[in-house]
């Protein structure tokens, strides 16, 4: 009779069985989803909640139909999650996403095209203002977010290693770089090139390959007349992994990083404040957070840091255009109030107050930015920086090259496998996600 | 008797209900998805059918063994027994008489508490800071004593990363271990060791003849329970090392994430998630069978 | 206090024997040294992690980045002036109500399990272990969609029955095993004074079983305090988040406040140490009472 009552529950759906079993628990307080004028949801995935909250309410103030609330989550769930909600219909109004999850996210129908609303009331100076619209662009020709802050990553150093090293001039080539980082450990015996070698899915290497296949005049992925393939063969990747295996091997790079993916993780950050580590890569927001960790424990003293292009990078352009744009829910009821936020939180004003840790990608934002002389390097490099262009736009998913490239190259570094092995098993899997979509 | 039946219905009935809603219908649910080509981008409009492809690619991947072999040797089996073990010695010092004699058994227990009171997340962030290299707590001790004299990245080298992972695990895990067999210890009727002594009977004869099996059964329930718990974890490799360098320590639990989160292939990580159940129905039947059912005829 | 009241410290027979042989006999003194090095080492090894934390708590940028170590308290500021507080409270009110919920549920259900026979017990037992066997990462998905199709996500209830969901295998565990320990003899004779079955559960056994179900209820609140991959999933507004989500999102792909999420590793460590220290002698006996049976 216990089975009776169970199928029987079961045959009334989900539905309504949680909602009789609830009953007694709706007493219980959960969110109020308040009905007066209009409230937004906005998911915003940085840290600057506090400074974002202000720009908010000074928002709501001047439109006081609307009401904004605020959310957040972390980037390396934002983008599973965000696909979750909107198969199901329970979406923030406007999402936070990175530059390369527009287009997919727009196919998927979980972001609204938002070419009405452009053409309804434009952005900013209009849309040819703003730069990487190719990446927010579906196939179907519909815009499906706008661009909102943008950086790259450029190389950082201490420049008094570097004095100690003898190295005058900063390196502009992968084998300067080499050089460079042998020079400082020899001469010092700091840490030269710090950088993150672990194999996490979200992890550097996977910058860090590309920029090296770029210089190179290749790339992972290419595109031609409208084909799609794999642009390296197994002599590139293996080229590419002993490279960076060389700093690992000789000891310049030491065998820790192997343990660290992200480019913010403490170990580097620290390593430049406490002048363990010579040289780094990474995005502007990490190189103020060693800036200010170096500031913090040496009050008044001038800061022994430069910033200095990628390799190669103002010749050929070899590092990525990355940066987050802003997208609205399809599911989103109100996609007319959602606009007029996108259109506020594209305010100059923004980005000189509760969002400094971003650069506008906004072209005349842009151009007035004051980067400060430490950031001229990435000022530099920003003008060279490229988009993932055939990466997004092919049948290849990002997120998983992205994996299999950290994988792959952690394993070779590490000496899981032989940089041999670990080069052919990355094609072949590469290679699968093309017939897998 | 109509008024028992009534009563069972009513007593049992939410408890089925919860589980009917929050376990069984998502198993369902899962079970059919692992015989679909499902995406997260086509979460909404659903998956087609792609019969058992699904798990005839599982099976035939080269990475399954090593997943197999990370799974069930280094994460479930040798950190359970490694728990086990440290969990008794903790469990025997603490119940010596010199540290009740010493009134230090209570600082002990409360000792005890503390990695179980930390969330697994909280565990990993600091034992990532306390094994990082070269600055960690432990390198630098080991380097002071001179037992090593260049610092060893715990979570990257190949050779450590395993142990690393499995300390951080029986690091938050052996509390509960430790605090059940304790209270195990404390049940054993004195008068057992009393007559041994007048036996004549040494000190390792009394551990294995009286302690041993009387915790025995404990330890059996215990050891089991932790399997299931630590099969199925996913936090503690995800966290600490990624499932790496390389995919040195994928394990399946990390593996679903992977192909469900990263690579958006709801069907093939419901697949796995499916597997992984059986295995361990499997091994609960042998449970089951090997202590279970004495208790089971016992208890209902 | 209860910790002295544990029955660890009351042997005297034991305790004047070791201390003859302690002090009595030359030559043995190695043996109570080597224990007292065994506990120190053991001791330190548990408590270190969290006074490293603590300390670090306490720091600019948890100690890690500057090396400026003077005392401040800026961390827990800026953790509950970003709202940190919020995620505390909603912690203790979905996990002390899914706890409390759990244990009341399963009670019921074990008692049945323990007292009565019918047609499908044993695969009705069996299914509801079977809950511990499964990897919840596959759940995610599915749970996620049910609970947004009745309107549960980011709510209190959905989260609420979701964790008693969880909690229920162990718990229906535990207490059947327990139950077995309370003689049938204590129901029967209330039954013959007239009393009814529910009267039965709730005014004889219940406060028998009392031990028991403080140690079950203390692992169910466990399991919910440290859940995070279902909290990631359902619950996205900070209004009901809970801490290790709150804990989790301090690590921005960026830049991360250290010294911050030491302070909040803290403030979600140290809420379960204070619930443990009062249980602490009633669980480690009441333990395993369910299982050494």
């Amino acid at each position: 009779m216990i089975f009776k009552h169970l199928t029987a529950c079961l045959g009334i759906g989900a539905r309504g069985v949680i909602g009789a079993l609830m009953v007694g628990a709706a007493l219980l307080p959960g969110v109020a989803q308040a009905a007066d004028p209009v409230t937004l949801t906005f998911r915003f995935n940085d840290p600057e909640q506090k400074e974002m909250r202000a720009a908010l309410d000074a928002f709501e103030k001047a439109n006081p139909g609307i009401k904004v609330n605020l959310e957040r989550m972390a980037w390396k769930d934002a983008r599973d999650q965000f696909l979750r909600e909107a198969a199901v219909g329970e979406t923030p109004d406007v999402v936070h996403i990175a530059f390369v999850w527009a287009k997919e996210m727009g196919e998927a129908g979980a972001l609204a095209p938002l070419d009405a609303l452009i053409k309804a009331k434009p952005p900013g100076k209009g849309l040819s203002d703003f730069i990487a619209m190719d990446l927010a662009t579906g196939k179907n020709g519909k815009v499906y977010a706008l661009p909102w802050t943008t950086d790259t990553w450029a190389m950082v150093y201490r420049t008094d290693l570097l004095d100690q090293a003898g190295v005058k001039t900063l390196p502009t080539t992968w084998d300067d770089l080499r050089q460079a980082s042998r020079d400082v450990h020899a001469k010092t015996g700091k840490t030269g090139f710090g950088f993150p070698a672990g194999s996490a899915s979200s992890g550097s290497l996977w910058f860090l390959a590309n920029y090296n296949w770029w210089s190179n005049g290749k790339a992972l992925i290419v595109e031609k007349d409208k084909t799609f393939s794999v642009g390296v063969d197994k002599a590139d990747v293996v080229g590419t992994m002993n490279y960076f295996k060389s700093y690992l091997d000789n000891g310049d790079t030491p065998k820790s990083m192997l343990g660290v993916s992200d480019w913010a993780d403490p170990v580097i950050i620290r390593g430049l404040a406490d002048g363990t580590i010579a040289i780094g890569i990474m995005p502007p927001a990490s190189f103020r957070e060693a800036i200010n960790a170096y500031t913090a424990a040496n009050p008044g003293k001038a800061a022994p840091f430069k910033s200095g292009p990628v390799p190669k990078g103002t010749t050929v352009g070899t590092s990525h255009l990355g940066g987050r744009m802003l997208g609205i829910s399809a599911t989103s009821k109100h996609p007319e109030e959602a606009w007029k936020l996108v259109q506020f939180l594209n305010d100059p004003s923004i980005f000189t107050g509760a969002y400094k840790s971003q650069f506008p990608a906004q072209r005349s934002l842009l151009q007035s930015v004051d980067f400060g002389p430490e950031l001229k390097g990435f000022a530099e490099q920003l003008t060279h920086a490229r988009t993932w262009g055939p990466y997004a736009e092919g049948p290849y998913a990002m997120g998983s090259m992205w994996n299999l490239t950290g994988r792959a190259f952690g394993a070779a570094l590490s000496g899981q496998t032989s940089v041999d092995a670990a080069a052919g098993d990355l094609l072949t899997q590469i290679g699968k996600l093309n017939a897998g979509r | 008797m109509r008024g028992d039946r009534l009563f069972i219905t009513v007593m049992l009935g939410p408890a089925l209900i919860i589980l009917a809603l929050f376990y069984l219908w998502p198993m369902v649910e899962n079970l059919r998805v692992s015989f679909t080509d499902l995406t997260l981008l086509r979460l909404r409009v659903g998956g087609q059918w792609i019969g058992l492809a699904n798990y005839e690619e599982f099976i035939t991947s080269p990475e399954t063994g090593r997943l197999m072999m990370n799974t069930f040797i280094w994460l479930t089996a040798i950190s359970v027994a490694v728990r086990l073990l440290l969990g008794l010695a903790i469990a025997l010092i603490v119940n010596t008489p010199l540290v009740r004699h010493l009134r230090l058994a209570t600082l002990a227990r409360i000792a005890i508490l503390v990695p179980w009171a930390t969330p697994p997340v909280v565990a990993i962030i600091i034992w990532r800071w306390l094994l990082e290299a070269p600055n960690g707590a432990l390198n630098s001790v080991l380097l002071a004593l001179g037992l090593i004299d260049t610092p060893i990245a715990f979570l990257a080298d190949l050779r450590t990363v395993w142990p690393s992972v499995i300390a951080i695990v029986v690091w938050n895990t052996v509390p509960l271990i430790a605090l059940s067999l304790l209270a195990s210890l404390q049940a054993v009727p004195a008068d057992l060791y009393e007559a041994a002594e007048l036996d004549g009977a040494t000190r390792s004869a009394k551990f294995w003849h009286i302690t041993l099996p009387f915790l025995k059964p404990t330890i059996v329930v215990l050891g089991l329970t932790s399997v299931f718990w630590t099969f199925n974890n996913f936090v503690y490799v995800w966290l600490a090392t990624g499932a790496g360098p390389g995919t040195f320590t994928n394990v399946l639990a990390t593996e679903i994430y992977i192909r469900s989160f990263v690579d958006f292939r709801l069907g093939y990580g419901a697949a796995i998630g499916i597997v992984m159940a059986l295995i361990m129905a499997v091994f609960g039947y042998f449970y089951f069978r090997m202590i279970g059912r004495r208790q089971i005829e016992e208890v209902l | 206090m209860t910790l002295t009241s544990a029955p660890l410290n009351r042997d005297p027979d034991v305790t004047s024997h070791w201390h003859r042989r302690m002090f009595g006999r030359p030559g043995r003194l190695f043996e109570p040294l080597l224990i007292l090095a065994g506990l120190l080492a053991i001791l330190f090894a548990l408590v270190y992690p969290m006074v490293f934390i603590l300390l670090g708590s306490f720091k600019t940028q948890g100690g890690l980045l500057a090396s400026a170590t003077a005392f401040t308290w800026a961390n827990y500021i800026t953790l509950f002036t970003g709202g940190f507080g919020r995620f505390l409270v909603n912690s203790l009110v979905i996990c002390v109500a899914a706890t409390a919920l759990s244990t009341l549920v399963s009670v019921n259900a074990a008692y049945v399990f323990s007292r009565f026979r019918f047609r499908g017990k044993g695969l009705i037992f069996g299914s509801v272990l079977f809950g511990q066997m499964f990897p919840w990462i596959v759940l995610v998905n599915p749970l996620f969609i049910l609970l947004t199709q009745a309107g549960f996500t980011n709510s209190y209830t959905g989260m609420i029955f979701c964790y008693t969901a969880i909690s229920i295998p162990f718990s229906v565990y535990m207490l059947t095993g327990y139950l077995a320990t309370v003689p049938r003899e204590l129901d029967e004779a209330a039954l013959i004074d007239g009393a009814s079955r529910y009267q039965v559960v709730w005014r004889i056994v219940f406060p028998v079983l009392m031990p028991g179900i403080v140690s079950t209820a203390t692992y169910a609140f466990m399991l919910c305090w440290t859940e995070y991959l279902f909290a990631l999933a359902f619950l996205t507004k900070p209004a009901v988040q809970t801490l290790p989500i709150g804990l989790y999102q301090l690590f921005g792909d960026d830049r991360a406040d250290w010294g911050a999420v030491m302070a909040a590793s803290v403030v979600t460590t140290i809420p379960t140490l204070l619930l443990f220290l009062p249980l602490q002698a009633r669980l480690s006996s009441g333990l395993t009472a369910g299982a050494v049976k």
